[in-house]
């Protein structure tokens, strides 16, 4: 079974400024870690790993060539082995385009039954990226897992939490889940892997390793065009208190969602 | 891109550093006041490989140098200086095994070293810095040796497993033999109950006719004076990168307490005696830094470094006791309070202006090698 923890390498400071030219979040000479929700993603992989002969676990990243630092650390906490989408014509990439170099990475692997995916990066807080992969990849994918086993020879069964009730999905694999952070808590690496991962396979694949539309690629294959980052002011609305018992409390509501047309 | 090394030295103290913020930190104060390491703890800090660290990787360990170890102590003991301290004791015994064992004793107890905590033990009754008053002897009984003696002030005596310890094979002969605990005649004795350093055991073991064979002897009969500073000069350069955790710690309490306080209406950031002791505070412990990694630095490159070590230990235990005594006057009474945590760190270094040798004696030596230049 060969599982593919997708991952990204995030500023480590909160303190990231915005590009003034394309309102873009500006990345450049901050010093990286790994996204930290990855590191459920890929506990959760390593977790497969330990409970089974022959689980198999690599990750992937897209980002300039110190983001094979992450993959690294990801090794150093027991993967066997890494995968960097590194060139020029992929910067500037949205969530789209990301997801969809990494879908053609992921194709190129070819025998990946498993992938996972952190909740969504802390730079850029989307958590699209995962999503965007499955529908390139036609695969069924489960968002926000908060928990995940392998139910069957072909297929995982996962808990999502909604906001009163529990969820269970059942995906055939090849599958795509993104996990929530409450699922585990992440091994530290430890300090013998961490010399031994650098023994581990590091693939770097760059433009022409890949068989790729250039035409969606990079800002120019991004549909995602941000006009302005600012904070919205609160709104301040006004406030109709219901009171008196029950009854009388849903009386007023109803009378005031009629007054409104609403109801 | 970066060298492997630097790389691999550089995910390291992330990792430590992460560890240190979310696992020994959060424990500092608990420690202090309750004189132990946590229940769990130990078992944490072994199961993430810390006791490793410098073991080469053919014994199972992750093989990292002098520097980066003491690097990594440094880093660790600006959460809490008994964890580094701990991890202090066991790698300077390694080293000692590792220099002197014969490779059947290094086959036979270094992969354990990673799952076992190790201990070097010098001092009896008699006193820590007069290693000839010892009375603890080996004598030689057919192919084996016998070992008899109490030993004392042992830095993790007690949670230790395996001891080196200096003993008296003639009368004015010292030699140094492995022992573990699982050997019969092998004891605990008293642990100590020290102000400072509070986490980290310090006790007694008792040898009562231990029977070990000639591999158990480190180097040569009659190498114990050697071995025995060998011990001490490693263990100086790790203690000059304990004393400047302690002291960056400090330093974070002083500045950022001088950040946020006003004498009346004036910050105290902007008074010249605040000034001039967090620049003393800084200055101390940059240097003790800047010596701890010279002597680090001879080490790894195979040139002598005792007197360097000796420098880093003597300057380092006085640079942070003073800076502690300047950061409780900054923070003022609630410097002298025990909710905070200024009086447990001066407390905790001034442990290592005796450990490991006084700084007196720190001073001889660093006169000595002087006098002979």
């Amino acid at each position: 079974m060969k599982i593919v923890v997708c991952i990204k390498q995030v500023p480590e400071t909160n303190d990231v400024k915005i590009d003034p030219v394309t309102h873009n979040l500006d990345r450049r000479g901050l010093a990286g870690v790994m996204n930290p929700f990855d590191k459920n993603a890929i506990e959760l992989a390593l977790t497969l790993k330990d409970s089974r002969d022959d689980v198999q676990v690599a990750l992937l990243t897209m980002g300039p060539d110190d983001y094979a630092e992450s993959l690294r650390e990801g090794m150093a906490m027991g993967a066997d082995e890494g995968y960097l989408l590194s060139d020029r014509a992929f910067a500037g990439a949205d969530t789209l385009a990301t997801g969809y170099v990494i879908a053609q990475a992921l194709k190129k692997i070819g025998d990946a039954d498993l992938i996972l995916f952190g909740r969504q990066a802390v730079d850029a807080d989307t958590g699209q990226v995962g999503p965007i992969v499955a529908e390139f990849l036609h695969q069924p994918q489960i968002t926000y897992a908060a928990s995940l086993r392998l139910s069957g020879a072909n297929e995982v069964t996962a808990e999502r939490l909604l906001e009163d009730t529990k969820q269970t999905l059942v995906a055939q694999l090849p599958a795509v889940v993104s996990v929530r952070s409450e699922l585990n808590t992440p091994r530290y690496p430890t300090p013998r892997n961490i010399q031994l991962s650098f023994a581990k396979p590091l693939t770097v694949w760059h433009h022409d390793d890949l068989d790729l539309d250039d035409s969606r690629l990079g800002q120019a294959g991004s549909p995602t065009i941000v006009t302005k980052v600012y904070a919205p002011e609160p709104v301040k609305r006004e406030l109709t208190p219901l009171t008196g018992t029950p009854s009388d409390a849903a009386s007023q509501l109803i009378t005031a969602l009629k007054n409104r047309q609403l109801i | 891109m970066p060298s492997t090394t630097a790389a691999a030295e550089k995910l390291l103290l992330q990792m430590v550093d992460d560890y240190t913020q979310r696992e020994i930190s959060p424990q500092d104060m608990a420690m202090d006041a309750a004189g132990d390491f946590p229940e769990g703890f130990l078992a944490k800090l072994t199961e993430t490989g810390f006791l490793g660290i410098m073991l080469p990787q053919e014994f199972g360990g992750a093989g990292f140098g002098p520097e980066v170890t003491a690097t990594v102590l440094n880093h660790i003991a600006r959460g809490n200086a008994s964890t580094a301290v701990t991890l202090e004791g066991h790698f300077k015994t390694i080293d000692q095994i590792l220099k002197f064992g014969t490779p059947a004793l290094q086959k036979q107890l270094l992969p354990s070293a990673t799952e076992r905590i190790f201990a070097f033990s010098m001092t009896e009754a008699s006193g820590g810095s007069n290693p000839m008053g010892i009375s603890s002897t080996a004598t030689r009984e057919g192919n084996h040796w016998v070992l008899n003696g109490d030993k004392i002030m042992i830095t993790n005596g007690g949670l230790a497993e395996v001891y080196c310890v200096l003993v008296k094979t003639a009368p004015h002969e010292l030699s140094v033999f492995v022992v573990d605990q699982d050997m019969p005649g092998f004891s605990f004795g008293k642990r100590e109950d020290f102000i400072g350093l509070r986490g980290t055991p310090v006790g007694e073991i008792v040898m009562d006719h231990i029977i070990v064979d000639d591999d158990h002897l480190l180097g040569k009969v009659g190498d114990g004076g050697l071995i025995g500073d060998s011990a001490h000069d490693d263990a100086r350069i790790l203690m000059g990168a304990v004393l400047t955790g302690i002291m960056e710690h400090e330093l974070k309490i002083a500045t950022d307490y001088a950040k946020e306080r006003k004498a009346g209406n004036t910050p105290l950031t902007d008074l010249q005696v605040t000034h001039r002791k967090v620049a003393d505070i800084a200055l101390r412990k940059e240097t003790t830094k800047l010596l701890y990694q010279r002597a680090a630095q001879l080490k790894a490159a195979g040139q002598p470094y005792s007197e360097e070590a000796a420098m880093a230990k003597a300057h380092g235990s006085r640079a942070a006791v003073s800076a502690g005594d300047d950061t409780l006057q900054i923070l003022a009474g609630y410097g002298y309070s025990r909710e905070y945590p200024v009086e447990h760190l001066i407390r905790d270094a001034r442990a290592m202006e005796i450990a490991e040798g006084t700084v007196e004696k720190m001073r001889s030596a660093i006169a000595t090698a002087e006098f002979n230049k």
